[in-house]
């Protein structure tokens, strides 16, 4: 009886465990399967169709696709410092007693919801944006920067914990040449959690390719590549968001889903680049 | 200049530098809050537990309907996704340890925790609204559920990894059964770190608006009926927040502020678990 | 109540007076020690788990200060000036005063820039300078001949004991006046430790040393003076070969017997 009721747990864990891959498989799937139509329509013309026209079944991608590529790029560049910055100060810098405080709140600051940064943005960050820059104050560049405080506070936490790896005898060696502590940092903790700290940099990055409503409310869903940094433009996330529940044709729809299918193998395989080739794992038995 | 005072002054300046940057990401995270709080406080009254939703302009308008709709939501997938995720982790932690298959296992969930939620959404869009032939609240549990899944995996294995060997070895010895060692010691000692690792899966499938947006779509009014679309506070917030009526745009503050509290408070709640657990 | 000999030779050190608290300690870990360091000769410091030898030493190239609430009391003189005051240029004492650590700590760059870390941090740029002076402390180190064909390699490809050399090789191209060793050995073969314990014994002709070892056979083996520490106090200080077989104080004894570890 008890060899019975063992048999059975260990295989139910064991199902739960593999339907993890069953779901993910079946995603990739279901949004292949519901891409075909865009793709014997359309083919390339999803990725290098300039013309975003659902009334006249024109569905070039090409607009969303470059608005992710450059809000993301925007975000990183000014994220990237400013997360370094708070990295090196949580695990070098800071006194002990507010190590845990600030450490505390940013990882609290990385808990806040996604559409609150956009309301945020939206109604407090567009009127600075517009009053400095002219125009409506919605665009790229406000959706990069909310964007970059939207990952800065997750970049800078596991950027942060990649460092603190380095073990203290290796600094102390170091401070025992006479180095400063940018030295320690410069020549030992940075080249010691290099993997580490670029594949944070990288896995934040995926996930700011992805996101969808901090930027949604700021970005203008507008499919043009926009010519100035101040010009409402789009992305992916929010395309899906603005039009899945106006899409009216299968065309529509399949276009959509073809544009999400796009999303998941980007983000995936960044993610992917960030988990093989940078943060290797380490587990304790 | 010497070498080493230019070394010294560098240090100054990165020093300088990088507390900088802190207080900059501080500032956000203060500046946030503060309007959070601000504009919270002012929008909150009985209304907002009173009355559902209502057009703009209408006096009895309040969340009701979204702050049920949310509860069963999340509520619904806690309730699939953490049995799931845990025994997930189990299988992980106990049986595939180290293999090629629990690490593959790890690696692909650890990946879609980080995937675009948005994508999601229309997967179960695919799945679910397609043949239903309309959104359903069903949708939406299990849209939120799948995002949870991986979350309360990793975090499974990760406490139940910490239990020492030593601890299962005692009870085989003894003579206990593989589930038993399982059930009976090694739950009991990742106890905190798993009640955590729920809390904080809780609190970020909580603050999801995305997924919901075209699976259990919205609702104006409170209903129990999981086949029907339901409201939920996070896609209110959006609908509300971008609408153009002063009204609405209050009461989507103050659902942000609602819903903020409740993500902040099972996080302090799951760090007080864990510090609770590392002072015995 | 100690017995510490006389040191009649130049002394490299003198601590006097000295006391010492960690942050979170309510009363000194190190209580009015008085101790000299002899000029040229290895002094080892011995003692159980916990006696303040490794605290001691990392006073003398002030380590404690890296980490904040730490307080010194007393006097160590170096050079003629008390290193322990706050006016004290931390980054040039730690030029003249090195240290060498429990584990081998190679640095995640090559063999050579490992080696010139310390000179570089210095200011040298000059190449043939650089090389030069990473060849001496190599040889010096009795570690040249292994590593000649590949000092552009990373250090982690060395084994313990080689990592340990070359830890020793990086301290010593600075030209330190004294050399503190913090269980060097703790973590390496006995093979390596032979060899590093040689090596030691060479060094003293050119530096001054400091050795805390758990290893009594160790500080027998190595070095001319020895001082025995018990909870925070110097107990006894006198030549080795006098320490170990005729030890003035009882604890002493006890201790050297393994009446207690």
């Amino acid at each position: 009886m008890t060899y019975i009721i063992d048999k059975i747990f260990a295989n139910a864990t064991r199902f739960f465990a593999l339907s993890v891959l069953f779901i993910t498989a079946w995603i990739f799937t279901v949004l292949f399967q519901e891409s075909l139509v865009a793709m014997q329509t359309l083919g390339f013309d999803i990725i290098t169709g300039e013309k975003w026209a659902p009334n006249l079944e024109k569905f070039g991608g090409y607009a969303a696709i470059v608005g992710s590529i450059m809000s993301t790029f925007l975000a990183m560049v000014l994220a990237v410092p400013v997360a370094i910055g708070v990295a090196i100060f949580l695990s070098e810098i800071a006194p002990e007693k507010l190590k845990a405080p600030v450490g505390v709140s940013i990882e609290l600051l990385a808990a806040i919801p996604s559409v609150i940064y956009g309301m945020w943005g939206l109604f407090y960050f567009v009127p600075i944006i517009r009053d400095t820059f002219g125009g409506l104050g919605i665009g790229l560049l406000t959706a990069g920067i909310v964007l970059a405080i939207m990952i800065l506070p997750y970049m800078a936490a596991i950027t942060r914990d990649a460092m603190n790896t380095t073990p203290d005898i290796l600094k102390e060696s170091a401070y025992a040449l006479g180095g400063t502590k940018w030295d320690v940092i410069k020549d030992i903790v940075i080249p010691y959690a290099k993997a580490g700290i670029i594949g944070s940099l990288i896995l934040a990055m995926g996930r700011a390719i992805g996101e969808t409503m901090a930027v949604t409310f700021v970005m203008g869903n507008v499919h043009k590549i926009p010519k100035s940094i101040t010009d409402p433009a789009t992305s992916i996330p929010v395309t899906l968001a603005n039009e899945f529940n106006e899409a009216d044709s299968d065309i529509y729809f399949s276009s959509l889903f073809e544009l999400a299918l796009i999303l998941l193998v980007i983000s995936f395989t960044v993610i992917a680049i960030s988990k093989f080739y940078f943060l290797r794992r380490k587990r304790s038995l | 200049m010497t070498h080493t005072k230019k070394r010294i002054l560098i240090n100054k300046v990165v020093l300088a530098l990088s507390t900088l940057s802190a207080l900059i990401g501080m500032g956000f995270l203060f500046w946030i809050l503060g309007i959070l709080i601000i504009n919270g406080v002012e929008a909150i009254n009985w209304n907002i537990f009173m009355f559902e939703g209502a057009p703009p302009g209408y006096e009895e308008s309040g969340l009701q309907h979204a702050l049920i709709g949310q509860l069963i939501l999340v509520g619904m997938a806690t309730l699939i996704g953490v049995p799931f995720g845990i025994l997930a982790g189990t299988y992980l932690s106990e049986y595939g340890q180290k293999s090629k298959l629990a690490e593959t296992i790890r690696d692909i969930s650890d990946i879609m925790m980080s995937a675009p939620s948005i994508v999601i959404g229309s997967f179960v869009y695919a799945i679910v609204v397609l043949p239903m032939g309309h959104f359903s609240a069903w949708a939406g549990i299990i849209a939120l559920t799948i995002m949870m899944i991986p979350i309360i995996l990793r975090t499974t294995d990760d406490m139940l990894n910490l239990v020492p060997s030593t601890l299962r070895e005692a009870a085989f010895a003894l003579g206990a059964p593989k589930y038993k060692v399982i059930l009976q010691v090694v739950y009991r000692g990742a106890k905190a770190g798993v009640l955590t690792g729920v809390l904080l899966g809780i609190a970020r499938v909580s603050g999801e608006t995305a997924p919901l947006l075209f699976t259990s779509f919205n609702d104006n009014f409170t209903n129990y009926d999981l086949n029907e679309p339901m409201a939920s506070l996070t896609v209110t917030m959006f609908n509300y927040a971008t609408s153009p009526y002063e009204d609405w745009q209050q009461i989507g503050w103050a659902a942000a502020f609602i819903l903020s509290m409740f993500i902040l408070g099972l996080n302090i709640l799951g760090r007080l678990i864990l510090l609770a657990k590392k002072g015995k | 109540m100690a017995t510490i000999i006389d040191i009649t030779e130049e002394k490299a050190l003198e601590i006097k007076n000295f006391q010492f608290t960690y942050a979170s300690a309510s009363e000194p870990n190190i209580k009015t020690l008085n101790m000299p360091i002899a000029k040229n000769a290895i002094t080892a410091l011995i003692g159980p788990s916990g006696c303040g030898k490794s605290t001691l030493l990392r006073s003398i190239n002030r380590m404690h200060d890296l980490y904040p609430g730490n307080k010194y009391e007393g006097e160590i003189l170096f050079n003629h000036r008390n290193i322990l005051t706050e006016k004290e240029d931390l980054i040039s004492l730690r030029s003249q005063i090195g240290m060498i650590f429990q584990k081998p700590t190679a640095f995640p760059m090559s063999i050579f820039d490992n080696v010139a870390y310390g000179l570089r941090l210095q200011g040298m740029k000059n190449k043939s300078e650089l090389s030069d002076r990473v060849e001496k402390a190599l040889k010096d180190a009795a570690i040249f001949g292994e590593v000649s064909s590949r000092l552009k390699h990373d250090a982690n490809g060395l084994s313990g004991g080689q990592q340990q050399r070359l830890c020793i090789a990086r301290a010593i191209a600075v030209e330190p006046e004294v050399l503190l060793f913090d269980e060097p050995t703790s973590a390496l073969d006995p093979i390596s430790t032979q060899g590093i314990e040689k090596l030691i014994i060479e060094l003293k002709e050119k530096v001054s040393i400091v050795i805390v070892t758990h290893n009594m056979q160790q500080a027998g083996r190595v070095s001319d003076y020895t001082g025995f520490m018990y909870l925070g106090e110097l107990i006894e200080l006198g030549k080795t070969e006098d320490l170990f077989v005729t030890p003035a104080e009882r604890l002493t004894e006890e201790y050297i017997t393994g009446k207690f570890g």
